[in-house]
């Protein structure tokens, strides 16, 4: 009980925050929100069940663009058109889970690279239903209950969206699912031998936390009221590995702390260097590698003790 | 039939690329275990200082190219020096090599756009823009260039795997590490040597393939899917099958963006859906090791 609360206190003091905030400000700590819920996600596929991949992005795009889709494209109403995005997220999340989870070792990576590219290329192509390279634009979220959400009230979906992650995700960690995962990444013979099934926990795993993209990019559909390809490309996809690495990969802590600092790293960098924070990243990543593979989270580890 | 001899020769000389590129992937994939995602930037690297040496230092093409590969040979040696060894002896997980190279990807790609910004750089042709006819097959001489150069580098990495020692090493250290080291074999020194040996050739491959795509800050990545992918078409169990997968490769491209009634930027999708279909059906690509 006394947990709850907590949460709802939580959920309370986020979605106010944007009120106190300017215009620009309230619009960066959306994007901030958007980012931290996937870097939990992304943190549960690649730090905690260990699978390298580069389709998160993808399955994010697929959500803003599925969104976008349904309730403006299509017209349906709200309350048939978000089950059915969440439906079609999972249903594809899915589908690519059980064949790529089969392929052994970077070979999962390499393919759902190109998996991710191949979004990119079908968005681009796509015509009318997707816009093509310019993407989708001036489209808004029809009002819920004469109630319009647009703009500062709209925080409150995300809030609710990155603290249900972070519960769903900190509760399935805690459980033998969770175990399972960690099992697996760290020795699948031995976690076979202790009985888990290696392939289905794979699947879950997959399947569970590129849906979880995908409903955060169903939110994110009407952030910017604007959906186009390059926002879901390997540019991003790369970024978000290296805030989870960062910030210490296998830890929620970490992925939060991750993507708190890559994401206002180049606003405090770049009156210093322009836009070339992306070699500060770079630099960063590999240096997180070389001298503090548990990232962040590991140095506070260190120094707190 | 014209058209597609002609088509022919320039889908060759692309293959040629994709094939030395797949070459360097198995340079360091066969002794390390290690999928090195940086070898797009490698080829980058290697255009880049084509650009450099020849194009804006106009130094004389023989010399120029030989220092290009000195350097990517450089290029090689460091990259495994910062990003790989210290993580080997510390005994990390050969997922920590693989991230680190991630990292040195982005790093080669903007230090090169801070450096060069983001404009295409012309690569001089060596030999010109002329016309070669030989018998029915007809294309540029770069093409012809192409294809002759990436002959002789896979006949001279096939004369090094099969007789000469070093070759032996690095299929002894392949096949089983610790008993190639039980042997005798440094096994550092082999590792540095494969980094340095993919680099060079990713650096041709890349200096070959300049004129034609210009040398840019972004043409990394697509060069290493596409070589990557003639990789696993082809198999990494054997040398020759790089060239063979970076063939098929660059064919089924060309056709597609000639023939098929879709529209061109589906042409893109060629090597990505060929990478995921071959990962998913077949592995172990379409040579076995022998």
């Amino acid at each position: 009980m006394k947990n709850l609360a907590l949460w709802i206190g939580a959920a309370l003091v986020m979605a106010a925050a944007p009120f106190f905030l300017g215009e620009y400000h309230g619009d960066l700590y959306r994007k901030l929100l958007l980012w931290i819920a996937l870097a939990l996600s992304y943190n549960f596929l690649f730090g905690i069940s260990g699978q390298v991949t580069f389709s998160h992005f993808a399955f994010y795009g697929l959500g803003a663009y599925g969104a976008v889709i349904l309730v403006v494209k299509a017209g349906w109403p709200l309350a048939l058109a978000v089950p059915a995005g969440v439906l079609v997220c999972a249903a594809v999340a899915l589908a690519v889970a059980i064949p790529a989870t089969r392929l052994e070792g970077f070979y999962l990576a390499l393919a759902t690279l190109a998996f991710g590219q191949l979004f990119i290329v079908v968005l681009n192509e796509g015509g009318a239903l997707t816009g093509g390279t310019g993407g989708l634009a001036n489209y808004h979220l029809p009002k819920i209950a004469g109630f319009d959400l647009t703009g500062r009230p709209y925080t409150a979906v995300i809030v609710v969206l990155v603290l249900g992650t972070a519960a769903l995700l900190r509760r399935l960690d805690h459980s033998w699912f969770g175990r399972a995962c960690r099992a697996v990444r760290d020795n699948p013979e031995a976690a076979a031998a202790m009985g888990v099934n290696v392939a289905r926990t794979k699947v879950a795993a997959f399947a569970l936390t590129s849906a979880l993209a995908g409903v955060a990019g169903m939110a994110y559909a009407f952030v910017d009221n604007t959906v186009n390809p390059p926002i879901f490309g390997l540019e991003n996809a790369f970024l978000l590995l290296f805030m989870v690495i960062i910030g210490g990969a296998g830890r929620h802590a970490g992925a939060v702390l991750g993507a708190v600092l890559l994401y206002l790293l180049p606003f405090g960098l770049s009156p210093l260097i322009g836009h070339h924070h992306a070699l500060v990243f770079g630099v960063l990543m590999v240096a997180a590698i070389l001298l503090q593979p548990r990232g962040l989270i590991g140095l506070w580890d260190r120094f707190s003790r | 039939m014209q058209d597609f001899l002609e088509l022919a020769v320039s889908a060759a000389a692309s293959g040629c690329i994709y094939g030395l590129i797949a070459l360097a992937y198995l340079l360091v994939l066969r002794p390390t275990g290690i999928i090195n995602f940086a070898i797009g930037e490698w080829a980058m690297l290697g255009a880049f200082a084509g650009y450099v040496l020849l194009g804006a230092l106009r130094w004389p093409y023989p010399l120029g190219a030989a220092a290009v590969l000195g350097f990517m040979l450089l290029v090689g040696w460091a990259t495994e020096r910062v990003a790989v060894r210290p993580l080997v002896e510390k005994g990390a997980p050969l997922l920590a090599p693989v991230l680190a190279l991630l990292g040195m990807l982005v790093v080669f790609r903007e230090s090169v756009s801070v450096i060069f910004g983001p404009d295409p750089r012309q690569v001089p042709y060596p030999l010109g823009f002329g016309r070669l006819e030989i018998g029915p097959l007809a294309g540029s001489i770069q093409n012809f260039l192409m294809i002759g150069v990436t002959l002789a580098v896979f006949g001279a990495a096939w004369f090094f795997f099969e007789r000469t020692v070093w070759g032996k090493c690095f299929e002894a250290v392949a096949l089983d590490r610790r008993a190639a080291a039980l042997m005798g074999i440094n096994l550092s020194r082999v590792t540095a040597l494969s980094f340095a040996g993919g680099a060079a050739v990713a650096g041709l491959a890349g200096l070959l393939a300049g004129p034609n795509l210009s040398a840019h800050f972004l043409m990394g990545v697509p060069l290493a899917i596409q070589g990557f992918t003639a990789l696993v078409i082809g198999g990494v169990g054997r040398v020759e099958g790089a060239l063979l997968g970076g063939m098929l490769l660059a064919f089924a491209e060309e056709i597609t963006v000639r023939y098929a009634p879709i529209p061109p930027g589906y042409a893109q999708g060629v090597p990505l859906v060929l990478l995921m279909l071959f990962l998913m059906v077949r592995p172990k690509g379409l040579l076995r090791a022998p």
